[in-house]
């Protein structure tokens, strides 16, 4: 096995343990934002899991498990728990509903695509993310060493394509796009505000670095799948697994706090986003 | 006549500070908070301009 194929088997086991930590909280405290990060991350590892499956066999059912879990619902269902934590709001609530049944019409698009992916391009010499969409060639652009290219009509027009599992225009491709903005806004943006947050008040500087560490570790993965949308996907495995260190750092860095001064934390939050 | 001192808030008693003069604190930690602002920033416009077809990938 190549490192990069052992690098989702380690984001994988790094993820899934701490999800483990995270819904141990959960079943202490019974705030809602543990348990929300908890499925995100579950999400994350099964994810990694699929990816690293996939490094070494093809599955379409294990394809489906990356794509749905992975590419789509990761970043929002973690971010979810951020908006929990910063905004004790019902509001919140009805977005939950909202993500509920988002994420439910994503695994029905995905489902609506399987009969229409091209497994005939599948190879285990590339990751998955390098191989999985199909791309328009525009003029002048010259398709990598390797890529398999085809003549095809798409928006009325002939068009020349490298040649992807997922085809072109593909509506559960603009699921992943609309489910991680929101994850990036909220999970990255919840994350640099509650920095701020205590940074400005000058106290808790354990929460400071912890928040910091959990922004760059989901900017690390947020960074790799933009560029695996961009071509490159040979970085998604050590984005994957550098979010995953960074994140478990940042939660338990953040965590460890003396019991008097759980009340100070909560004032912080409380005061800045009532 | 004892003098009516206010008294302090919880916060600020209960909850440890970050040290004075740190460098990392007052120089690091706020331009991270830049730097990623502005990485988070350019993501999503980024993303919010495939959703448009603004830009082509």
């Amino acid at each position: 096995m190549s490192f990069n194929q052992i690098l989702p088997f380690i984001s994988t086991v790094v993820m899934f343990i701490f999800a483990v930590y995270v819904f141990q909280r959960y079943a202490v405290r019974r705030a809602p934002h543990y348990l929300f990060w908890g499925i995100g991350l579950t999400l994350f590892g099964i994810g990694s899991f699929a990816e690293a499956y996939l490094a070494l066999a093809w599955n379409i059912w294990v394809f489906f498990a990356w794509y749905l879990c992975g590419a789509i619902l990761t970043a929002a269902w973690i971010g979810q728990g951020t908006l929990y934590l910063l905004f004790r709001k019902k509001w919140v609530h009805v977005v939950t509903a909202v993500l509920i049944l988002g994420s439910l019409g994503a695994a029905y698009l995905l489902l609506q695509a399987l009969p229409t992916l091209d497994e005939s391009v599948f190879t285990t010499s590339r990751p998955i993310s390098e191989q999985y969409s199909t791309k328009v060639l525009e003029a002048g652009q010259i398709a990598s060493a390797g890529a398999l290219t085809a003549t095809q009509t798409y928006q009325g027009k002939e068009v020349t394509v490298v040649r992807g599992i997922v085809p072109l225009g593909s509506p559960v491709r603009l699921s992943t796009v609309v489910f991680n903005i929101y994850g990036t806004l909220t999970l990255v943006g919840g994350a640099l505000y509650s920095a701020f947050l205590f940074w400005r008040k000058r106290v808790l500087p354990n929460r400071v670095v912890g928040n910091v560490l959990i922004a760059a570790g989901a900017l690390s993965v947020a960074s790799a799948s933009t560029l695996t949308r961009l071509g490159y996907g040979q970085f998604l495995f050590a984005g994957e697994l550098v979010a995953a260190v960074l994140m478990f750092a940042g939660f338990i860095v953040a965590g460890r706090l003396a019991p008097q001064e759980e009340p100070a934390a909560q004032q912080v939050m409380s005061a800045a986003t009532d | 006549m004892s003098e009516i001192t206010k008294p302090e808030k919880a916060s600020t008693r209960t909850a440890s500070h970050m040290p004075k003069d740190s460098v990392f604190f007052e120089k690091i930690v706020p331009a991270l908070l830049i730097l990623m602002s502005a990485l988070t920033a350019a993501l999503v416009l980024l993303a919010v301009g495939v959703l448009l077809g603004i830009v082509r990938f």
